[in-house]
């Protein structure tokens, strides 16, 4: 059993922004455990550009932007591990981790979960149908394109609006393919505005909302789907069912925080986020067992994902320094407007950001925070959309002598 | 004319509501920083874009480099340059900011590498 002050599972943008910010307070003793064969995770296939505004002020492809970290860890010397499986996570901090020299086991005061997301797939949204080959999620695809020169088809039809299949669509036309449509259930797109602007209408490919995939043909390869309108209550509108012929269909229809192993040593997971229930820095209920990125809450734009890191290795280092200490515990409660928030509660006082995603779009709205009948504090938002992520910091100041708090959107 | 814009510099994704006449600006609402307004200029004289892709790489530890153009093109070169990139194909190692193509469709339009990628190592050394 080796030792280590900090292990980090996972070596995409939150792993690594995590470990360049844990070396940067003065943590020596870390380890950064990655399955895949490089670090920079799902960075490394998006190789779009846009990312890196907020946090370096340019424009930078993904990999671009996961260099930055990668030439960090590397100048920095801290370890890590590539294509090494982490299969068992204890509630003792305990780490067991699979690779080609075999098993080993580790001990860690502080584990950082980092894993991020995996995609939903067919099986997860219930598609009736034939089972053909020519069906990819849109992350598969991207990696197929992006990393292995495999293209995946010439008349394409994409499902959902999520950015990931919004990106696709423009790649696709771009390497050659016809991508026909991108069809959306919700009556508007889980995507950032600025990506339908210029992945579809860029090309002049329809966004179809409220519309969804009702059955699949294909003997061997995919060769048509049936589309259909959707009435307001989600049901089909009788007549609207139109055939589509193709060879592809890309699934863009949310992220699964991978959590199994932070289930397995006990994390408690919140239903909506489907991350881990944390404090103001990242803490879950398991002292010392931390969480930052995607597979704490789904992301719109890195920039944030390193940031949260960064904002949750201030209470790895307090931790460490056997400074968090429980002050107080107050449950966030959601109210009104709103899906989620994030932390879900606090136990000391401190600077916090939260984090929200609304319930539908809207203009105009005011966030407020309140304790019982008194109000903490209010924030016009000029728009809201359930495709952005909300973040709003209060001063320890503002939440000094809350007793409660719950936030709404009105 | 009037027109709504969707701005795509970062990710507020302003919506920009434009008031104008040929290439004349005459009323802008909804645009939060000074980029908005160059945004717009340029959707209604000539749309720029920066084009991302990839192209293949020899003996790499990667199959494909990542690039990009040094700056945004014109939107109506987008698809031209996606099926030269097809035809490309550099040597291992590349760094980021490697230049991969100089002057393409004699636009002065120039492929830069997006990504390092390093020679493949043989299992013999």
């Amino acid at each position: 059993m080796q030792e280590k002050e900090v292990i980090i599972i996972g070596g995409g943008a939150a792993g690594l922004a995590a470990a360049v910010a844990c070396k940067q307070k003065g943590i020596e003793d870390i380890l950064i455990i990655e399955r895949g064969d490089y670090l920079g995770g799902i960075l490394q296939q998006c190789i779009h550009d846009g990312f890196g505004l907020e946090k370096f002020h340019t424009s930078l492809a993904g990999p671009e932007y996961a260099q930055r970290y990668v030439d960090q860890v590397v100048d920095k010397k801290i370890p890590f591990l590539l294509n090494s499986l982490v299969v068992s996570l204890t509630l003792q901090k305990e780490v067991i981790v699979i690779n080609y020299r075999g098993l080993q086991h580790y001990r860690a005061k502080v584990i950082i979960l980092a894993m991020g997301c995996r995609e939903r797939t067919r099986g997860a949204i219930s598609i009736p149908g034939a089972r053909p080959s020519g069906i990819y999620t849109a992350g598969v695809a991207q990696e197929l394109i992006n990393l292995k020169n495999y293209m995946v088809g010439e008349k394409i039809v994409v499902l959902g609006s999520g950015d990931i299949g919004l990106i696709m669509a423009r790649r696709l036309t771009l390497e050659g393919a016809e991508v026909i449509t991108v069809a959306e259930k919700l009556p508007y797109s889980s995507g950032l505005p600025r990506n339908i602007n210029q992945c579809l209408y860029d090309f002049n490919i329809p966004l179809l909302l409220s519309h969804t995939i009702v059955d699949i043909e294909g003997n061997g390869r995919l060769s048509g789907v049936t589309i259909a309108q959707l009435g307001e209550r989600g049901g089909i509108i009788p007549g609207s069912k139109r055939k589509i012929a193709c060879d592809t269909l890309l699934l863009s229809v949310g992220l699964i925080p991978e959590n199994e192993l932070s289930r397995e040593a006990g994390v408690v997971l919140d239903n909506i986020t489907g991350g881990p229930q944390v404090d103001e820095r990242g803490q879950t209920n398991i002292p010392g067992i931390f969480a930052c990125g995607n597979v704490l809450q789904v992301h719109d734009i890195v920039d944030n994902v390193s940031l949260e890191a960064e904002y949750i290795v201030e209470g790895v280092t307090e931790y460490l320094e056997g400074k968090l200490i429980k002050e107080r515990e107050i449950k966030v409660e959601l109210g009104e407007g709103l899906r989620y928030v994030v932390p879900q509660t606090l136990c000391r006082l401190k600077d916090t950001i939260f984090s929200f995603r609304v319930n539908h779009p809207g203009e105009k709205k005011i966030l407020i925070f309140e304790d019982g009948k008194k109000v903490i504090k209010k924030k016009f938002l000029r728009r809201v959309n359930p495709a952005e992520m909300v973040r709003v910091k209060l001063s320890s100041s503002e939440i000094e002598e809350v007793k409660t708090l719950k936030v709404k959107l009105v | 004319m009037e027109r709504e814009f969707i701005c795509i510099i970062c990710p507020n994704g302003c919506r920009i509501k434009v008031e104008y006449e040929g290439t004349n600006i005459k009323n802008i609402k909804g645009d939060e920083c000074p980029k908005g307004k160059y945004y717009v200029k340029n959707e209604i004289t000539n749309p720029l874009r920066v084009f991302t892709g990839s192209v293949l790489v020899e003996s790499g530890d990667f199959s494909l480099v990542s690039v990009k153009t040094l700056s945004p093109i014109p939107k109506k070169y987008l698809k031209k340059v996606g099926e030269i990139t097809r035809r490309i194909k550099v040597d291992a190692p590349v760094e980021i900011g490697q230049v991969v193509a100089r002057n393409l469709l004699d636009n002065n339009i120039d492929l830069i590498a997006t990504r390092k990628i390093e020679k493949k190592k043989s299992l013999l050394s």
